[in-house]
């Protein structure tokens, strides 16, 4: 068991991230810890596994206060789980990596080697032991990562969203080894974005402000509006569905989730009006990679909010590249109404649009965009203005440097930086990852703003739950073609759309289709 | 993102070359290069190509891949190969002994190339890195940290393939806002200058985290040696190798 003891963490000396708080983690129990963006949550975990120490109040591993212990004793005991696998992952070859963990901790080599292929084995990546970790997906990579932690076979693991960026198939992937540890009695502690997590939970806590606001079992947190609250999923769909099965006494498993959330969720049929928009569209467009091809003749329209789904791997972020100008296909063009798209004519942003600033004001940052377009200097620094105060960019922050802002600031100054030059149409390309309910329900505001002012939009996401409710079509990519179209409030109840493009459809897309299928027996 | 074939770059697959053992194949380079500069004409020389040409065979490489690997530095053999051949004193013109100097210089080279890329393209950095402080094991008695210098190489042979992708986005996301990032001279050392700000951080946050990650799995510089001792096959290349490096190198032909 680890447990904090009226722990308190400051990065700055000044004030508190983390304000007296208490938890523990006990072995075989899985624990699902939420809050806002900002709440402490990372650094909670952090101190869990060694790599921050408390400022003030104590660790204690198995009721030692390991608070001054060397830094080892607490890694070797709690696995931490990154979001990104790129910055978690050390070695060439997918077996090194594995092995990395086991090595450190000085086992016999034939230990190690035993060790890793059975860990490879358990997390279902046998298969790839002797690929390079280069090679692999997002989602491998992810799973690779998880392996390499479990090899050390800690007591207690912290996975920090570690399935924020993966596709619902990965996803599901990765729960299913998670959900072997804790019957087996390791500690699990999931930081969770999201109303997924809640499923495999024994328990709950959140987090608010640095301090633990609520703390108890699933069915209880479902049936609190308070810890709703201050988790900041009371608006998120899923966990509303949850919470109302919770209130009628029923508690959702993980096995038959679509079939016992039927009766509880809201068909929200309220699809969005369609607006006239500006068409940007893509036709007869070929991609390849070397010898790879990536898209093999896309033809694709969008008018209005389009979503584009696809598993990773399938071709969606060289088609968003293709589509906003910025990568050359080898055959076939991309039109905006009916001029080629060129550069700077299709608003572009990435997942983490913060990685991306670079000027040394926030308002150069913004007005970047509309200078480029030679609108004239007064004319672009209004442009730039607006876009802030659109995006709820300060006018105190304007002129300081981007690079001094908080991490959900810098990224309020990139989406202004793109918005700001006002292009006819957008690609989004995964801009909800890695943000909390309440920045996902904005940020899908945001963009469904931009399409009612008459530009078109594309978002690619794993998270079609949640943007699904916002959209008007959704196109769906498989092995570099568009294998299908339809309008987003037919996709909604629509598993069999998800599964013909070799996607695992959303638990709110099957719930609504077991109703459905209720409905009509 | 766009894929292309680098040169020297590593080629999976299954073959002899690519299952001998990294430590061996380094001994046989030292020993293949020793060979190539010592062996004489015509004899020794055609012994030499004899061994690259098996070595081509037993890693699936083709001899095109070689010629490649010379490009970089044809202009420089050339030049070398005609400032032998050309005289300049007494009786000016051509002289063959010394074009034949030049062309041998020339090819000792080509071969030591060849050499190489076939070890490049069998072995992946991480094993050559690896093999190499394997290799230098004893000088860690000696108070050199071998174990951080293995890490510390794997780690950065990570991050050049991250780097690219990386790049690759950021110059996306700019050219989208409409950034022009190549044309005249002046154009494009601006363009890097305004690609490098986001890179850097981005390389400086990840370098980070990566550290992060590193002490999360208990890495401390000392590690389980992982080096298996050499099998039948390793010790079977590398007596061949000697008795060929032997062969074309000793004058006895």
């Amino acid at each position: 068991m680890i447990e904090l003891r009226d722990a308190c963490f400051s990065y700055d000396g000044e004030k508190n991230v983390l304000d007296h708080v208490s938890l523990s983690l006990e072995g075989g129990e899985h624990l699902v810890l939420l809050g806002r963006n900002g709440s402490g949550k990372s650094t909670l975990g952090k101190l869990l596994n060694g790599s921050l120490r408390p400022s003030d109040g104590s660790v204690l591993l198995d009721g030692l206060d390991v608070s001054a212990a060397p830094r080892a004793n607490l890694a070797r005991a709690t696995g931490y789980v990154r979001q990104d696998p790129l910055s978690q992952i050390v070695s060439d070859l997918c077996f090194d990596e594995v092995a990395f963990g086991p090595r450190n901790l000085g086992l016999p080599r034939e230990e190690v080697r035993s060790r890793t292929a059975e860990t490879l084995e358990a997390c279902g990546i046998a298969d790839l032991a002797q690929r390079l970790t280069s090679e692999l997906s997002g989602g491998q990579q992810q799973l690779l990562a998880l392996a390499g932690v479990l090899a050390m076979r800690p007591s207690h693991v912290v996975l920090d969203e570690a399935d924020s960026h993966l596709d619902q198939a990965t996803r599901s992937l990765l729960r299913a080894v998670v959900r072997e540890l804790a019957p087996r009695g390791t500690g699990v502690l999931e930081i969770a974005h999201s109303g997924e997590a809640l499923l495999d939970a024994t328990r709950v806590a959140v987090l608010a402000g640095g301090r633990v606001a609520w703390e108890g079992a699933p069915e209880r947190f479902l049936c609190d509006p308070a810890a709703l609250a201050a988790s900041g999923l009371a608006e998120d769909p899923l966990t509303a569905a949850l919470a109302r099965a919770a209130r009628d006494g029923r508690r959702v498993g993980r096995e038959d989730a679509a079939d016992a959330l039927a009766p509880y969720v809201e068909d929200g049929a309220t699809a969005p009006e369609r607006r006239q928009t500006v068409r940007l569209s893509a036709s007869g467009v070929h991609v390849s990679y070397g010898d790879l091809p990536a898209l093999r003749g896309v033809d694709f329209a969008s008018e209005g909010l389009t979503l584009l789904l696809g598993a990773s791997g399938s071709g969606k972020t060289t088609l968003a590249r293709v589509l906003a100008g910025v990568l050359a296909p080898d055959a076939g063009e991309a039109l905006l109404d009916a001029a080629p798209v060129r550069p700077g004519m299709v608003g572009l942003s990435f997942q983490r649009p913060e990685d991306q600033l670079f000027c040394e004001t926030v308002l150069d940052d913004i007005a970047y965009g509309p200078r480029s377009r030679e609108m004239g200097e007064g004319a672009a620094l209004d442009a730039a203005r607006a876009a802030a105060a659109r995006l709820g960019v300060g006018e105190g922050l304007l002129d300081r440097s981007p690079f001094s802002l908080s991490g959900g600031q810098m990224r309020r100054v990139a989406l202004a930086g793109v918005v700001a030059a006002r292009p006819g149409a957008y690609v989004f390309d995964e801009p909800s990852a890695g943000l909390d309910a309440p920045g996902r329900a904005e940020l899908v505001r945001l963009v469904r703003d931009l399409v009612d002012g008459g530009a078109a939009g594309v978002v690619i996401t794993h998270d079609a739950g949640e943007w699904l409710d916002a959209a008007d079509d959704v196109a769906f990519i498989r092995d570099g073609r568009v294998v299908d179209v339809a309008p987003a409030d037919v996709v909604r109840r629509s598993p069999a759309l998800f599964e013909a493009a070799g996607l695992e459809p959303p638990l709110l897309v099957r719930a609504r289709a077991a109703r459905e299928g209720d409905a009509h027996a | 993102m766009r894929k292309r074939a680098i040169l020297g770059a590593y080629v999976g697959g299954d073959t002899l070359a690519h299952r001998l053992d990294a430590r061996v194949k380094i001994a046989l380079l030292v020993m293949a290069t020793v060979a190539a500069f010592a062996a004489s004409v015509p004899v020794g020389l055609a012994v030499v190509v004899a061994g690259l040409a098996a070595a081509l065979v037993a890693s699936r490489t083709s001899p095109l891949t070689v010629l490649r690997g010379l490009r970089p530095a044809a202009v420089i053999l050339g030049l070398s190969v005609l400032a032998n051949a050309v005289v300049l004193v007494g009786q000016p013109g051509l002289s063959l002994d010394g074009l034949a100097r030049g062309v041998t210089a020339v090819a000792r080279i080509a071969l030591v190339v060849g050499f190489a890329l076939v070890l490049s393209a069998t072995t992946m950095p991480t094993a050559v890195a690896t093999a190499l402080s394997q290799l230098m094991a004893p000088l860690a008695r000696l108070g050199a940290p071998v174990g951080a210098i293995a890490t510390a190489t794997s780690v950065a042979l990570r991050f050049i393939p991250l780097m690219g992708s990386e790049v690759e986005r950021i110059r996306c996301a700019q050219r989208a806002r409409g950034a022009v990032l190549d044309g005249s001279l002046l154009v494009t050392l601006r363009g890097w200058r305004q690609v490098l700000v986001p890179l850097v951080v981005a390389l400086l946050r990840r370098a980070d985290e990566l550290a992060e990650a590193l002490c999360d799995r208990c890495y401390t510089g000392e590690q389980t040696s992982m080096a298996e001792p050499l099998r039948p096959r390793d010790w079977a290349a590398l007596v061949i190798g000697a008795a060929w490096a032997l062969a074309a190198a000793l004058p006895l032909h």
